[in-house]
């Protein structure tokens, strides 16, 4: 049995929506644990006080990248069946730059919200709010942003395609900038110390 | 830096490095495609989509389907498909495609579209699909589906569904002319092999 179960059919309808929500329940632990449910945590992050958000993310990106290259290698996972999203560099640098003004804001990003409203705190309850608010807005106006949100669209292009490298080396540069991201980040928390 | 976390990057780096010295070649767009397993599933079928059934997922607003036209400007503005995009076999041999969503190409017969199925699929892209006889299997079983006059009740059912769609892209749906009118095998892949799609023996390219 292969990976992805959900394209190669292996887990079925029942067994999909199963798994969904134990994933689901599994990730906002995980983020609980990290801490990641509390605001003034994950502000510090913009103050380069505490960068516990950028470790954790890291640490998820490292540990997936080498895990589906591996798996892939090993026959266990079909790479070519992972769904991977289209790249559109304006729209998403746009998004990425209010993505982190409303994290700033509120102190929580999507995910972190869900945790914080399961934990019974009410800001995360207020982010969830205006994160289905800010979905009815853009559907209501999309016809007027649709041209630039399709705009400046690479296609489904992977990091290591866009270097023009191999994929082992882009993994190995992935890697790299993780590690020493850890470094500095550990050195600029302990001088705020 | 603590013991664990030492030990973590250490082993991260090392399956970094694995990583780079088992695939090392540059870069991989795509993945290497099994040429048996395309051969199997031209044979079976697998390739095609019909007109009714793109129709269908169009009319549907079924967000997961994209339609690229591989035929010339000029007969793309003259006329093309709802909501496909203009594109060519040279475009397509560089142009990054999102890999969750099923591509459906057409060309004007289908041999341009059935050319562009296999660029695409050695290039990894699992979900295309081409369209049995291209745009003019769009005009005769969309814009325009026939009905003998002496059709059978299976062959009735598939035109009022041809018939709702073609409609609802602007086309006339006609009944009863002479069957003389539909080429051979106008309902054999609609209506008579419907109950098992793989046995529809291939048309066109």
């Amino acid at each position: 049995m292969t990976a992805p179960l959900t394209e190669t059919g292996a887990l079925g309808a029942t067994g999909e929506l199963v798994a969904a929500p134990m994933i689901g329940i599994a990730f906002g632990w995980c983020l609980e644990r990290a801490g990641l449910g509390y605001a003034p945590k994950l502000a510090g992050q913009f103050y380069l006080s505490d960068l516990t958000v950028f470790k954790v993310m890291f640490s998820a990106i490292l540990t997936a990248m080498l895990g589906a290259f591996w798996l892939d290698r090993m026959g266990l996972l079909t790479l070519s069946l992972v769904s991977m999203p289209e790249t559109l560099v304006l729209p998403q640098a746009l998004g990425g730059v209010l993505f982190g003004v409303g994290f700033l804001v509120a102190g929580l990003c999507p995910g972190t919200s869900c945790v914080a409203a399961a934990s019974g705190r009410l800001d995360g309850a207020g982010v969830i709010g205006g994160m289905l608010g800010g979905v009815a807005l853009f559907h209501a106006i999309f016809p007027w942003v649709q041209r630039f949100y399709e705009s400046t669209a690479l296609g489904s292009v992977t990091f290591a395609e866009m270097l023009n490298v191999s994929r082992g080396m882009g993994i190995v540069l992935v890697t790299v900038v993780a590690l020493g991201g850890f470094a500095v980040a550990g050195r600029i928390e302990r001088a705020r110390l | 830096m603590n013991r664990r976390n030492a030990t973590l990057a250490a082993t991260a780096a090392t399956l970094a490095g694995a990583a780079a010295l088992a695939d090392f070649r540059s870069p991989r767009h795509g993945t290497q495609v099994d040429v048996t397993q395309l051969a199997a599933e031209i044979e079976a079928g697998d390739d095609h989509i019909s007109a009714i059934d793109l129709a269908e997922r169009i009319m549907k607003g079924d967000g997961n389907i994209r339609v690229l036209d591989l035929r010339s400007e000029a007969e793309f503005g003259e006329f093309h498909i709802p909501g496909a995009r203009l594109t060519s076999i040279a475009a397509l041999a560089r142009e990054q495609l999102p890999r969750d969503e099923t591509i459906a190409l057409y060309s004007e017969g289908g041999g341009h579209a059935a050319q562009a199925w296999v660029l695409l699929r050695l290039r990894g892209y699992r979900k295309v699909l081409v369209l049995r006889e291209g745009i003019y299997e769009w005009m005769s079983r969309v814009l325009e589906p026939r009905l003998a006059k002496d059709a059978t009740a299976a062959e009735r059912r598939e035109f009022e569904r041809a018939a709702l769609l073609s409609r609802y892209f602007g086309g006339v749906p006609r009944s009863g002319v002479d069957r003389s009118e539909l080429h051979t095998g106008y309902w054999t892949d609609v209506a008579q092999a419907r109950p098992d799609a793989r046995s529809t023996r291939r048309r066109g390219c």
